[in-house]
């Protein structure tokens, strides 16, 4: 009870406080503005960190990490471009439902989901964390493979559109996460001898040249203004959420325990979370075609569960010192920097620090609401400058987004090649998203598969000699092979119908 | 008839990542090397290259006794053309933003860009002034960011 007092005495102060309302507004700004995500505000966020006491610090880093992701969602809905990755998913849901007028109401259902996936994620993170983290800490280099599988195989079979478009698009990323040197030998790979290369090709850049520069120039090659925008719509933020809450309140709990659980294990983070729980929904969906055409019911499901994917990441982070995504694993840095060790003891000192941080934790979910409600009211600003106007902008903003991940020129040019390509392969109707989702999950998938083969003298079938490994295998084997299965199906059942008139 | 051509380009990508990665070290004490993955990948494209070539022959028949529209459309010169002005600005920023400075640099870029969509002159040159110089403080003094002062260096 004392620890818990010192706790709430460490937020509730001036400058905690400050910092937290200072955060909300940075993350939004940061979210809302195409190219920036949060994991770049969080690293941008590190330097001045430094300078504070360990409780504001993490106050600072978990709010910005919790608007942005939520921020995303604005340019994501009204102009197609996703302010973060983990907004990605549901990105063609959006946008879609802006052209009809309902951009307020879906930014709206997409802050109460953010909201109410924060603060489910919050409570396992107070109340299950410790059980959940011995499941997640089960898990070994054959489980983290297969996971790796699982998430890059549901970005192709969740795709719109052509499934060798998405899997030529997963190529182009796992081959841009190949790049640099190679974790057994040591050889560096298309690495061009450019030094930057050699630490890898960061996807901060890779994305804002995807998303962002391919967005501007299809726009500049277009004759007239481009794609209309979406007018002004007066709909209400809220008016419809009720009746949105009372339809998909399963997928509301639904997408928050899988963006919860996704987001403790490491490497899977908030954009795996929404991506894996888009593609969960829509196979449970009674409306499944009606997915990526501008429906609600998606953007509930993938919305719940990246912001409840920010707070179940730092489950195994605090509890074991092993990051659940980028945001976390710099926030392991920033603990060490603070001289506090992330593991079991950080719960076991009687600083209230662990009550300081689930207290932070709850607010940056509630200030949500408010600050949220403020960015969907003045997201007009988006719109009402013309995109003349907002174009060359945010090219400025990408330009110094991505210098800014290295202060290395060297990004730029990648962002520049990256945004080339795609917009070559987006006029001919290529998903983006699996090239990136191949970028992330890449390194984790090709690590994992070495280690395990190091482990098991190269035995392949070591894949399938643990319960929960050979149990995500089968999964990812059947995912594989469900179009057969499907088209088999469909053969029999055609077959069977034909069969029955002459039965009868 | 795009299609087809880019799966094409998909083929030839993947022979030349299975070239690269064939000249990868291999180690005695790993059955995997570091050109597993590369050579995977380069298998990729060659198969998921061929099938969208594939898929698109009965098109490029059909196409080859009518009309080609669709090559018309693709390569419509001055829609690609304006479509690369943004590239050729990030180029020009990147070799012109240490002489001129990241500000004037990002200044310039917004302009031309305004006036190529026929944005009034008054306009695009204060939103150009105001925005570059914002986007300039914000991450240079605010985010700390070391972006390339150039001619501003010399106004102190």
């Amino acid at each position: 009870m004392e620890a818990f007092l010192l706790g709430l005495q460490l937020v509730f102060n001036v400058e905690t406080m400050l910092v937290i309302f200072a955060a909300a507004i940075f993350g939004v700004f940061v979210g809302a503005v195409p190219g920036l995500t949060a994991t770049m505000a969080v690293a941008l966020l590190v330097p001045i960190t430094f300078y504070m006491d360990p409780t504001p610090a993490i106050a600072a880093i978990v709010t910005t990490s919790a608007m942005a992701i939520f921020a995303g969602d604005i340019p994501a809905t009204y102009l197609n471009i996703p302010g973060t990755p983990s907004s990605a998913a549901y990105v063609a849901d959006s946008h879609l439902l802006a052209h009809k007028g309902r951009a307020r109401e879906t930014l709206g259902m997409n802050l109460i989901c953010s909201v109410f996936g924060g603060l489910f994620g919050t409570l396992v993170l107070v109340f299950v964390s410790p059980s959940l983290a011995e499941v997640a800490l089960q898990f070994s280099s054959f489980e983290y493979f297969w996971l790796a599988l699982l998430g890059l195989s549901c970005s192709i079979f969740i795709s719109i559109g052509s499934r060798v478009k998405a899997f030529l698009s997963l190529m182009i990323g796992l081959l841009l996460s190949t790049v640099g040197l190679d974790m057994m030998s040591g050889a560096p790979r298309f690495t061009f001898g450019i030094p930057d290369l050699m630490g890898g090709i960061n996807f901060i850049p890779v994305m804002i040249g995807m998303f962002a520069l391919n967005e501007l120039m299809l726009f500049y090659g277009s004759r007239n203004e481009g794609r209309e925008l979406p007018s002004l719509s007066k709909d209400s933020v809220f008016k419809q959420a009720p009746k949105h809450i009372k339809a998909y309140w399963p997928n509301m709990i639904r997408g928050s325990s899988i963006g919860t659980l996704i987001g403790a294990l490491p490497g899977a983070g908030a954009d795996i979370a929404a991506w894996i729980s888009y593609a969960v929904g829509k196979g449970r969906s009674k409306q499944k075609q009606a997915y990526g055409t501008g429906h609600i019911e998606g953007i509930v499901d993938a919305s719940s569960a990246n912001n409840s994917g920010i707070s179940g990441a730092w489950v195994p982070a605090l509890v074991f010192g092993i990051p659940g995504d980028s945001i976390t694993a710099i926030v392991i840095g920033v603990l060490y920097m603070k001289g506090m060790n992330p593991g079991p003891t950080i719960f076991m000192d009687g600083t209230g620090l662990i009550y300081a941080l689930f207290i932070v934790f709850f607010l940056a979910n509630l200030i949500m609401l408010p600050i949220g409600y403020a960015a969907i009211k003045s997201a007009k600003v988006f719109i009402l400058t013309p995109r003349k106007i907002l174009m060359p902008i945010i090219l400025c903003f990408c330009i110094v987004g991505a210098f800014s991940i290295n202060n290395s020129i060297t990004d730029v040019w990648i962002m520049l090649l990256i945004g080339f390509i795609a917009s070559i392969l987006a006029r001919c109707d290529f998903p983006m998203a699996p090239a990136i989702l191949g970028l992330v999950l890449g390194t984790t998938l090709e690590n994992s598969f070495m280690s395990s083969m190091l482990k098991s003298n190269g035995d392949l079938l070591s894949f399938f000699s643990r319960p929960i490994s050979a149990g995500l295998g089968a999964l990812v084997i059947l995912l594989w092979l469900s179009p057969l299965i499907t088209m088999a199906y469909k053969k029999f059942k055609h077959n069977s119908q034909h069969k029955a008139p002459r039965i009868s | 008839m795009r299609d087809l051509l880019l799966g094409l380009a998909f083929m030839l990508l993947g022979a030349v990542v299975l070239t690269v990665a064939s000249q990868y070290p291999t180690m005695a004490s790993l059955q995997y090397g570091p050109s597993l993955f590369p050579s995977l990948i380069g298998g990729g494209f060659l198969i998921g290259g061929l099938v969208l070539s594939a898929t698109q022959l009965p098109t490029l028949k059909r196409q080859l006794s009518g009309t080609n529209a669709n090559v018309g459309n693709f390569f419509d010169l001055r829609s690609v053309l304006v479509s690369l002005l943004p590239i050729a600005l990030i180029i020009f920023y990147i070799f012109a933003s240490e002489f001129l400075g990241a500000a004037l640099c990002l200044a310039i870029i917004m302009f031309v860009l305004m006036l190529v969509r026929k944005t009034s002159l008054p306009l695009a040159l204060l939103v150009s002034f105001v925005a570059s110089l914002t986007i300039y403080f914000l991450f240079s003094r605010y985010l700390l960011i070391p972006l390339p002062e150039g001619l501003m260096n010399f106004w102190g």
